[in-house]
């Protein structure tokens, strides 16, 4: 197990460092941050004090190996746009988006699992097929649409929460439920989907046949060997949560890492888009790893 | 925990929740369509930067009178004069404190500028004083002379944007910006609000709002729901399409021009009667109401007719397609090569329905016979078009927003037409002759001059195609009184609110 994991984290490594020269000269390719920052009416002479001061001017194969050295030694560069390290910025909106990942995650997962195997359970029953429309209309609903409507309702007409915003816990809510729908959708159709073969299975049969009760036969027999797949789609959730909400955080005006990525895309903000990445690449490794730790928990097979 | 204290905590967070917007007692909240990246008071003409900033901490000599017609009225200067051609004279208002409680005087202002001219910064506001060889000097504590190489008779207006720093302020940008405005920033959270509180020893009037709350919000159905719920007290830009509350929503000019910027030395523009068919084939009446908000008004002019020597003789270009059709057959037929693709080089949100807008300009000119495509870019990408060296491998056209709210062309002439401006499609001689003179130019000369270039630029040059000024609108909520200026997106004093 270890050597497996030692193995992943070499592996990793090289992806993201193979993704990081990938950005950094993709990025340097399609625009130039001088002109972003200063105004249209700024002079030649402006701009060019401005890439100088910045090493902008240098050839990009320079540039890369002075960022290099620079993180070598944990130095990931100023931002551009708000004059202070990249790291820093981007670190403090990280923990809002793993707060908010983390929350909305535990709450689909406990949300999902539960409401989809009492579905495979209670299989063809009106109950089964409420939550078979529910878990749709949430796979499918376009997150951008549903956070207005949430503001519109919950907040303009009905006063229940803020609109947006920071400040407080209530602050929270309407980003989570909003956050929560899609992947609640997901994996609660996944749960169904993978109760319903493993109730199916011979061991089921003989559980049932030895005079097993049903809430037994839910959680200790099956859900256990149900989980596999169920636990990869989470991960797979989380992950995406994790690179940001974009649409939500925006909307929200929650700060966090998936909206300073797409304003620093915007902006060219080269050091902060890096450090993002690299701090995302990081964090989704981690959960990836932890990720195998649960599947060697639930199944044996993968422990030898 | 007992379940008491738990439900009284609860109790507890929800009071401070819907306290939120009125937390302070007479504050006021104001949000703003993205978050500050910097605080720099010399960074103030960057739109949301200003809006903070400009005259709440931040205060300069002179200011532009926005709300009346007194024009440069004096701030942290008590009056001016001109004691050479090239050299003025400003004496400064005496017991003025900054807020760390040193007192303001000449040398602050020499300092001030001298950092907006220092490599080890971006000052934005330099490039107003650029290539004029201003030299500051402090006379005694509260006298100012200021030197160019020529004459410059718009001094105190340009004085309106140097941002007053105390002497000791270091050369970078800084986070905590000290000024002699009645406010002082007081919290900075990023990603969520900036806070600024109201001094007590303040040199003027004491303003009615005790603070300032400044939120982000990109959206702006958000940005208008949070004023209605009370969660904010203003939103200086909303979109037309949430400016549905007449009791709330004010419009205003917002001192923005958007136009068509042609490249004169591609194919077929370099044509006048192509020019000329272009202008003639857009429709912009239709565009008032529908596209665009109520209130837009077509341009003849880059800046907006609040600007001196704005020409009111200038026609507006009428519709018609058909003649738009002749002059384009007649220019053909002499081998010019109108049927060429053009590109209308358009930004994606550049103003609410920007690519709606875009959009029927060039079905409208490909109704007259043009051969236009769209293409809709983002902003790094669009800047690549609009600014020099041109893309000149095809006809392009750019459109573009400017913004002049500062009543003198002389902030947007030379950029955008002299020979060597950098978003001029042009270079003429006559125009440049002209931007001198005027740019030099005092009182009635000063404005018959600027007239004379508006004309021309629009009736015999045919410079570009100018299509609308624009209007913004701001949503104010139930208990404050404001009222939005063509000033309002570069400024927000908070000392212009009342409470109710």
């Amino acid at each position: 197990m270890q050597k497996a994991i030692g193995k992943r984290a070499i592996s990793s490594f090289i992806s993201l460092f193979l993704l990081v020269i990938l950005v950094f000269f993709l990025s340097r390719l399609t625009g130039d941050p001088a002109a972003l920052f200063l105004p249209v009416d700024a002079s030649e002479e402006m701009l060019e004090a401005f890439r100088e001061r910045h090493g902008l001017n240098d050839p990009v194969i320079v540039q890369f190996f002075s960022y290099l050295g620079d993180l070598v030694r944990g130095d990931f560069g100023d931002s551009l746009r708000k004059a202070r390290p990249a790291l820093d910025v981007v670190l403090e909106a990280f923990v809002w988006t793993l707060q908010l990942a983390l929350i909305t995650m535990a709450l689909v997962t406990v949300a999902a699992v539960t409401l989809g195997s009492i579905a495979a359970f209670k299989v063809g029953t009106a109950f089964d097929r409420f939550t078979s429309m529910l878990s749709l209309i949430g796979a499918s609903a376009p997150d951008f649409w549903i956070a207005i409507v949430a503001i519109v309702l919950f907040s303009v007409n009905l006063g229940w929460v803020p609109t947006s915003g920071t400040g407080s816990v209530w602050h929270w809510i309407l980003p989570i439920c909003v956050l929560f729908i899609r992947p609640f959708g997901l994996i609660l159709q996944v749960v169904r989907g993978s109760m319903l073969s493993a109730l199916g299975s011979a061991y089921v049969k003989t559980a049932r046949a030895k005079g097993v009760k049903n809430r037994p036969i839910i959680f200790v027999h099956t859900l256990r060997n149900a989980m596999l797949p169920v636990v990869t789609v989470i991960g797979d959730q989380a992950a995406a949560l994790l690179n940001g909400a974009v649409v939500v955080e925006t909307i929200f005006g929650f700060p966090g890492v998936g909206k300073l990525m797409i304003d620093s895309i915007l902006q060219r903000d080269f050091n902060v888009i890096l450090a993002a990445i690299m701090v995302t690449a990081l964090a989704i490794f981690i959960m990836n790893i932890l990720i195998d730790l649960a599947y060697a928990l639930l199944d044996p097979r993968i422990r030898a | 925990m007992s379940y008491s204290k738990f439900l009284a905590g609860a109790l507890l967070a929800s009071t401070a929740l819907v306290g939120a917007a009125q937390a302070q007692e007479g504050g006021v909240t104001v949000v703003l369509s993205e978050e500050l990246d910097l605080i720099d008071p010399c960074m103030a003409t960057r739109s949301n930067i200003g809006r903070v900033v400009l005259q709440n901490i931040s205060e300069t000599l002179t200011e532009l009178d926005v709300r009346g017609d007194g024009g440069v009225m004096p701030r942290l200067a008590t009056d001016w004069e001109q004691t050479d051609d090239t050299t003025w004279r400003f004496n400064l208002r005496e017991g003025v404190t900054f807020s760390d409680g040193s007192a303001f005087d000449a040398g602050d202002v020499v300092h001030s500028f001298e950092r907006t001219q220092s490599d080890e910064n971006s000052c934005e506001i330099s490039r107003y004083y650029e290539g004029m060889g201003v030299t500051m000097t402090a006379v005694d504590d509260s006298t100012l002379e200021v030197s160019t190489d020529d004459p410059q008779p718009i001094m105190p207006l340009l004085m309106s944007l140097l941002t007053v720093v105390p002497s000791e302020t270091g050369m970078e940008f800084t986070r905590e910006p000290v000024g002699t405005g009645p406010y002082v920033l007081s919290e900075w959270n990023p990603g969520q609000n900036i806070l600024l509180e109201r001094r007590d020893d303040y040199w003027g009037e004491m303003p009615e709002v005790t603070s300032g709350n400044y939120v982000f919000r990109s959206d702006a159905a958000v940005r208008a729901a949070m004023v209605e719920t009370g969660e904010a007290d203003i939103a200086p830009s909303i979109s037309a399409l949430e400016a549905t509350d007449p009791d709330m929503d004010k419009s205003y000019p917002n001192s923005e021009t958007v136009y068509l910027r042609i490249d004169h030395s591609v194919a077929p523009f370099d044509d006048k009667r192509v020019r000329e068919a272009l202008n003639l084939a857009i429709d912009r009446e239709a565009f008032v109401g529908t596209i665009l908000a109520d209130g837009t008004e077509p341009a003849t002019a880059i800046v907006p007719p609040t600007t001196i020597g704005w020409n009111s003789e200038v026609e507006q270009w009428p519709y018609d397609p058909e003649r738009a059709q002749e002059l384009l057959d007649e220019a053909g037929a002499d081998g010019v090569p109108v049927d060429a693709e053009v590109t209308l080089v358009g930004r994606t949100g550049n103003f609410p329905n920007a690519t709606e807008t875009y959009e029927a300009i060039v079905g409208m000119l490909n109704e007259a016979g043009f051969n236009m495509q769209l293409q809709m870019v983002e902003v790094a990408e669009h800047e690549q078009y609009y600014s020099k060296p041109y893309v000149q491998d095809r006809p392009i056209l750019v459109g573009a927003q400017h913004d002049n709210s500062r009543g003198d062309p002389v902030f947007s002439m030379f950029f955008k037409y002299d020979s060597e401006g950098r978003q001029s499609g042009i270079s003429d001689e006559r125009v440049d002759d002209l931007i001198d003179q005027a740019s030099a130019a005092t009182g009635d000369e000063r404005k018959a001059l600027w007239s004379e270039l508006f004309a021309y630029l629009h009736d015999e040059v045919i410079s570009d195609a100018l299509l609308f000024h624009m209007v913004g609108f701001a949503r104010v909520g139930e208990n404050v009184e404001y009222e939005p200026t063509i000033a309002t997106n570069s400024q927000l004093q908070l000392a212009e609110i009342g409470l109710k």
